[in-house]
């Protein structure tokens, strides 16, 4: 049934949806990169700021 | 999908949370009652006594040994999960609407209401972790008055000493916690008052709800709206399934303006959207009035819905919804 109908849905629809997937996992991986990042900063902030308080 | 009746609440549910591993349930009332149910089953483990009015919101900690719950008795409360004692009571001028623990557990936000010529406060409070949780600084680690439109919602991000906030008029923002100051806001993130928001499992998003009825998936560093789902209804809660690309959002018209025809008995809705294609997928109704408050296991297995009614309903996820792929077999990440 599932299949039936999945093949009555216009390529272009099919399109749109691989298109608004594509951007979501782009954003994602963005985002999750920038996450780890931010996270390796902060690390390193912290590192620093113990040993200004060590000297 | 079977759904448990939780019934124990006399009046509407506020707020509902699960803790980090899924299995217990927390439940918070206009009764002045918090409870904690086993999510599997629906049996009631325990009760949380001792607030003098509403209980309008509840989180637990990562290791569910502490809650927080804050009331319209102006506290803000610590308890102990598994004994059901409070442990510390903050008392302030106002009613505390919405509170929320750090990533780490060490910290918690709370906002208070402004009220009697008291304006609208965020406070955040260190929780010691040490010994049996009573003792606690009565003072906040920080206090600030936001600026503008009253908070409603918030949150912490992962960045230390920033919460994101979601207000009365429709903005939401993020806030230094040291300074008070408002680092980044997006003032038509909704046209109406921001009812709930909640974190992606990764804190690297979140979704809010609004009487604009509308919810919305944002970015929580740059605070752009990443997608946007139009209903017909003011909506109260939004929330993010975790392993499928799905969010469900609950409202509803206030219970004064629902006729109360047998016509409308059970039909209020929880709504399935994807969150890619901003498409409804799907609606599970039951609840005999507005849906306050959604939350969903953090494992994906099942979800719960607290109504206007007084009732709480879990439904188990069947294989069928852990199969469906309504749209093919496009990969999505979570």
């Amino acid at each position: 049934e599932d299949a039936a109908e999945e093949s009555n849905v216009s390529a272009e629809l099919i399109a749109l949806r691989k298109r608004l997937v594509d951007e979501w996992n782009a954003w994602r991986a963005r985002s999750k990169k920038e996450q780890l990042e931010e996270k390796g900063q902060t690390v390193e902030r912290h590192t620093s700021e113990e040993k200004e308080e060590i000297e | 999908m079977r759904p448990i009746l939780l019934q124990g609440h006399e009046r509407s549910l506020t707020q509902i949370k699960f803790n980090k591993e899924g299995d217990l349930l927390f439940s918070c009332s206009k009764d002045h009652v918090i409870n904690v149910w086993y999510s599997h089953n629906g049996e009631r483990l325990g009760t949380y006594d001792g607030n003098n009015g509403t209980v309008w919101t509840v989180d637990v900690d990562t290791e569910s040994r502490f809650m927080v719950s804050g009331a319209a008795d102006n506290t803000l409360r610590l308890w102990a999960v598994a004994t059901g004692k409070c442990l510390y009571t903050w008392e302030f001028p106002t009613a505390v609407k919405r509170v929320a623990f750090s990533a780490d557990d060490k910290q918690i936000v709370c906002i208070t209401e402004q009220r009697m010529g008291y304006q609208c406060a965020i406070r955040v409070f260190n929780i010691n972790r040490e010994g049996d949780g009573t003792d606690q600084s009565e003072e906040p680690a920080f206090m600030f008055n936001p600026i503008g439109s009253k908070v409603t919602v918030c949150a912490f991000t992962l960045t230390p000493n920033v919460i994101v906030t979601g207000h009365e008029s429709g903005k939401v923002a993020l806030f230094n916690l040291k300074s008070g100051e408002e680092i980044l806001n997006n003032e038509r993130a909704h046209m109406d008052v921001v009812t709930d928001l909640q974190l992606s499992a990764d804190r690297t998003y979140f979704i809010t709800s609004s009487k604009d009825k509308t919810a919305r998936i944002h970015d929580i560093q740059t605070l752009m709206v990443i997608k946007t789902f139009t209903t017909e209804t003011p909506l109260n809660s939004a929330a993010i399934a975790p392993g499928k690309p799905y969010i469900l959002l609950g409202g509803g018209q206030d219970a004064m303006n629902v006729t109360t025809t047998s016509l409308r008995q059970g039909k209020f809705e929880t709504r399935f959207w994807h969150k890619v294609l901003e498409e409804e997928v799907g609606r599970v109704k039951g609840h005999f009035g507005p849906i306050n408050t959604i939350a969903v296991h953090p494992g994906g297995t099942c979800y719960a819905s607290g109504g206007e009614d007084g009732f709480v309903r879990v439904h188990h996820f069947d294989d069928s919804y852990f199969r469906a792929k309504p749209y093919g077999d496009l990969e999505i990440e979570d």
